[in-house]
């Protein structure tokens, strides 16, 4: 039963981290298309990337806990590149040199949302399988 | 290229300013008091018969074209220059003897050019649309041109060397064999040649001077791939807000408001848009939209009556200002406000610092820009605590008031902190003279620098202006704290680059806090101690302002005092531009990709500069996305700005470069220096963001990547490639420029430089304009024992200065004397076996023995030697733009090793430590080429 219910879990947090790449996503484009200047879009953003690293850290967390270690394996290259930057203290995006590095945060942005898509899919197919098994 | 000004023999210029009177008086109808060369009609009147009528011309447009692709793409060899063609011009209407046309000299090369149609021109020079609305037809005489002028031209440039035919004609120089020619770097960069009509007017004027704008690539290539295969970087060194030199053409002024942009692209009109049905429309050069001529553009406002649209000046200048209406401002036009944020801990007492600035600062009171009495003024002293002065209006007095708490600062005063410069004059300059005694014996050590520029910011952030501080200790309490990080271990090694980062956070996110509220900070550092100028400098970077650097300052010494004065007081007099910003428009198909410089990116192409300093430069790197299908490209500049006198305006700086398909083209019109300053940038930033080792390699690899890219497709390789190291002639000099900029202290491999000192040049690679910033990484080396007789005597152009040598120590002698000057710092060489004679008559001693080598002021003493010596050292410290009053050394060939050795490393073709020489450097090139 706990099988299920955690991935049930893992589904809609990963379908709202999904949201929040979706955000970082449309404000990059916005910058780009000048709908925002780069101080309000860093202030913005500054505050959820924490928040975003923190949560996709207690998801893996709940699965090491659960013992669901393909799916902890999973996250964990993505756990190790965020702790990296918060180690090097790049993690925040810096108003002055947003333009010079804007490309690189999109790509990374679009890495993520790939990554939580395919963690989304992924989950899903896990809970189908932890709810089939139960019925059986 | 040279100031067009400068071009025209001097009779020459007279006689056009007679006629142009002349003809003013006759036509009666051209107001034009703003700009006198925008029609330069006399000799044209004088010597060419009467043009054809415009109507010749229509339907010719064909051949037209021809020979503008003629000229374009290579053909016409022995053309003459022709840079500003004027409007109607028509090769075809009058016979060939009596009218220049350009790139078509004899009947045959026109009768060729008439069979061989070009390719993709008639999409541009639409038969229909482009007929060029003429003078004529608004009842003027024709549009100036005529052959004398022209002719005139072309042989000033057949005199200067740099004849029109150069620009088709590669010439290759083998860098093995012929040494670096420090005169090469004064030659113009190679000449623009634009496609005959693109331009509407015939003056001079017509294209930005090279020391406003320039680009790398003077023939921009029509797709990507063909300048990848250049390698050769494809950007635009600006200097928008350059001083105005004695002799320098002052910036026509537009006064009536009537600004015509494009409606989609916001180009400004300029020499390079056209007139279409009959003159009611424009087609913008960018992006070919056809756009309304603004009612009131032919109209004389000053007069009142109908104006002559060819002589307003945003048809005839690159370089132009624009009066702004209320459309353009968000606000009314704010004051100029200064703060002065004064360190007065002991350090700072002691050094004589604050007696000097304040004395400068009271007697450059008249000078700082206050036209219309609206300047603000504030004075804040800082150690651990704030000391603010409250200065009412009427009485010469002031009170002091001490905030210590500095973790939430806070006005102690809410009025008479920050005064009216002319109301408050008096107790100003009262306080002024007392600041030094009040803090005379102050033993405070330590510096809340941070809460003092919070406060300043909180006293100036509803109007926005300069805060100028003066520190000379390292930030120790309060927001903004540093910590002393220098370390000599770690110098020369791959952590040094972190270094020259900022320490803490608090100096950027302060210096956006600035610049949204249009806050500009300079920065005057003092310290002899480590004060981490890389951290400090970031504040100055991103507001616009400037980094001013005085090691171990110590008005003790006059020379000291004497250069901290002169360049504090020009910074205090010089009229700044407020709350500016800056976009750079291009044509279709080029778009700005990156910025380098002091400024902060508001948006993907938008500059923001709280205040423009005069004299300082940006460098913008450009992509070519799509395939350029024009004969030429445009490149336009806009500062938005308010005058320090509270007017708004826009600066405008329109560049037009033609394009090509050609790689020999490409190569042929590359601009060394505007390259080298491109580099100097790219550089310091790959310095901050990778490491010191990397960003030395960077610049090597392109260097060496532009001579693989020239080796291969200009020269035939092979057998004899081996042999020579092939360039062409124009970028002859980059090589030695490069080595210069690895040399330089900015970014040189080595471990003794302290951080403060790297950073310090960093500040000035990134911001010096071109003229600056050249003699920076390369020096000038004069001998001056033996000087040619009429150097240092006024000749022409002021002090005539002895020729520059190459930068080798080959050429030291041992009883010579010898300068060496950077812009920043003057060496005067002695060599050990000066003759008593010389001493004497330079240095009034008897003999070299009792000379003492350091710092100095030369004394002119009475004798012929000493005054030339004088007026050389006096020309070279005045002949180049920006504020810098370099220090003069005299240095002894067997004098203290540090400052032999500090003079030794600007002669940068020698061999130095592990910095390798000219030759080693070449041949080191030279495998790097032969082996890929």
């Amino acid at each position: 039963m706990a099988a299920g219910w955690l991935f049930l879990f893992a589904v809609l947090y990963s379908a709202a981290l999904l949201f929040g790449m979706v955000f970082f996503v449309i404000m990059f484009s916005d910058l780009e298309s000048d709908y925002i200047n780069p101080i309000d879009l860093c202030n913005k953003l500054n505050q959820f990337v924490l928040p975003e690293y923190a949560a996709h850290a207690f998801l893996a967390l709940l699965f090491l806990l659960f013992g669901q270690w393909t799916a902890f394996a999973f996250n964990l290259p993505l756990i190790a590149f965020n702790v990296n930057k918060v180690m090097k203290k790049n993690h925040m995006y810096d108003a002055t040199e947003i333009f010079r590095s804007l490309s690189g945060h999109q790509k990374e942005t679009y890495f993520k949302l790939a990554f939580y898509l395919l963690s989304f899919f992924y989950y899903l197919y896990r809970m189908i399988v932890a709810l089939v098994a139960e019925n059986e | 290229m040279a100031s067009p000004a400068q071009k025209l023999p001097v009779g020459w210029a007279a006689e056009d300013n007679q006629h142009q009177r002349y003809l003013f008086i006759e036509t009666a109808t051209g107001a034009t008091q703003w700009d006198p060369p925008a029609s330069q009609d006399g000799p044209n009147v004088q010597n060419t018969p009467p043009v054809a009528e415009p109507s010749v011309h229509h339907g010719k447009r064909r051949q037209y074209a021809a020979g503008q692709t003629q000229v374009y793409y290579g053909g016409g060899e022995a053309a003459p220059d022709l840079a500003y063609p004027a409007p109607g011009l028509q090769p075809q209407a009058v016979p060939g003897a009596q009218l220049f046309t350009p790139g078509l000299v004899g009947e045959n090369q026109f009768a060729t050019q008439q069979t061989h149609p070009p390719p993709g021109q008639s999409g541009y020079y639409n038969q229909a649309e482009s007929e060029y609305i003429n003078a004529p037809s608004f009842g003027q005489p024709p549009p100036p041109y005529g052959q004398a002028p022209v002719d005139a031209l072309a042989g000033q440039f057949g005199q200067m060397g740099v004849g029109g035919q150069k620009q088709f004609h590669l010439y290759t120089t083998n860098l093995l064999t012929s040494p670096p020619e420090p005169r090469d770097l004064q030659r113009p960069p190679p000449e623009i040649r634009l496609p005959p009509n693109s331009c509407i007017s015939p003056s001079p004027f017509a294209n930005a001077h090279p020391s406003y704008q320039r680009c790398t690539l003077n023939a921009i290539p029509t797709t990507s791939s063909l300048l990848t295969k250049a390698k050769i970087p494809l950007a635009l060194v600006i200097t928008p807000y350059r001083s105005l030199k004695e002799g320098d053409e002052a910036v026509p002024v537009v006064t009536d408001t009537v600004i015509a942009r494009c409606r989609r692209c916001r180009t400004y009109i300029n020499p390079y848009v056209q007139f279409l049905e009959g003159g009611n429309r424009w087609r913008c050069c960018m992006c070919n939209m056809t756009n309304e001529v603004p009612q009131l553009f032919d109209w004389d406002q000053v007069r009142n009556q109908p104006g002559d649209r060819w002589s307003r000046a945003e048809l005839n200048h690159s370089v132009v200002e624009f009066v702004a209406p209320t459309e353009y401002m968000v606000r009314p036009p704010q004051p100029a406000v200064y703060i002065f944020l004064i360190d007065v801990s002991n350090s700072a007492v002691q050094s004589g610092m604050v007696a000097t600035a304040t004395r400068t600062i009271l007697e450059n009171l008249d000078r700082i820009p206050d036209e219309d009495g609206r300047t603000k003024v504030a004075i804040i002293c800082f150690d651990v605590s704030l000391y603010f002065f409250s200065l009412p209006v009427g009485s010469t007095d002031s009170n002091m008031l001490v905030v210590s708490d500095i973790d939430d600062v806070f006005l102690p005063k809410p009025t008479d902190l920050l005064v009216n410069l002319a109301e408050s004059r008096a107790s100003l300059e009262t306080l002024l003279g007392r600041i030094n005694d009040m803090f005379q014996e102050n033993s405070i050590i330590g510096s809340a620098l941070g809460p003092a520029l919070q406060a300043g910011f909180k006293l100036m952030s509803p109007i926005g202006g300069k805060i100028v501080v003066l520190s000379s200790t390292l930030p120790s309490v309060g927001p903004g704290a540093l910590k002393n990080r220098e370390d000599p271990k770690i110098l020369g090694t791959a952590k040094e680059s972190g270094l020259l980062q900022a320490a803490v956070p608090f100096y950027k996110t302060f210096a956006i806090d600035c610049s949204r509220a249009q806050v500009s900070v300079d920065m005057f550092l003092f310290s002899a101690a480590y004060q981490d100028v890389a951290t400090l400098a970031c504040l100055p970077h991103y507001t616009s302002g400037q980094t001013y650097y005085y090691p171990a300052f110590n008005a003790g010494r006059t020379e000291d005092a004497i250069k901290f004065a002169h360049e504090f007081g020009e910074v205090l007099a010089m009229p700044i531009m407020l709350e500016a910003v800056m976009r750079v428009r291009a044509s279709r198909g080029l778009r700005m990709s990156s910025f380098h410089g002091n400024f902060f990116v508001r948006s993907t192409d938008l500059l923001a500069m709280p205040a423009v300093p005069q004299d300082q430069s940006y460098a913008i790197e450009i992509q070519i996305e799509e395939q350029i299908n024009t004969p030429f490209v445009v490149m336009q500049t806009a500062v938005l700005h308010t005058t320090c006198y509270g007017e708004r305006r826009i600066r405008v700086i329109t560049l037009a470069l033609p394009t090509t398909t050609i790689l020999s083209e490409v190569f042929a019109s590359a601009d060394q220096v505007a390259i080298a300053t491109l580099l100097a940038n790219k550089a310091v930033e790959r310095s901050l963001t990778h490491k010191l080792e990397d960003s030395r390699e960077y610049v090597f690899q392109k260097l060496v990547e532009i001579l693989i890219a020239y080796k291969t497709s200009m020269t035939s390789g092979g057998a004899g490639a081996s042999a020579q190291l092939a360039i062409s002639e124009n970028l002859k000099m980059l090589p030695v420029l490069v080595l210069g900029l690895l040399k330089n202290v900015g970014i040189r491999q080595s471990a003794q430089i302290p951080p403060d000192i790297r950073a310090y040049s960093q500040a000035l690679l990134t911001s010096l304009p071109s003229q600056i910033l050249i003699p920076y990484i390369y020096p000038t080396f004069y001998a001056l024992h033996n000087m040619p007789p009429e150097a240092g005597t006024i000749g022409e152009n002021g002090v005539i200065l002895p020729p520059a040598l190459p930068l080798t120590s080959e050429r030291l002698e041992r009883h010579g004397l010898f300068l060496i000057e950077d812009g920043q710092t003057i060496f005067l060489w002695v060599g050990r076996d000066a003759v008593p004679q010389l001493v004497q008559d330079v240095f009034d001693l008897p003999s070299y023995d009792v000379l003492r080598g350091g710092k100095t002021t030369l004394r002119p003493l009475s004798n012929p030697f000493s005054e030339r010596v004088n007026a050389v050292i006096q020309k070279i410290r005045e002949m180049r733009r920006g504020i810098y009053y370099p220090h003069l050394y005299i240095v002894k060939e067997d004098g203290e090793p540090p400052l032999r050795l500090w003079a030794l490393s600007a002669l940068i073709q020698d061999r130095a430590d592990v910095l390798p020489s000219y030759q080693q450097f070449i041949s080191s090139l030279k495998d790097k080429v032969i082996t890929t």
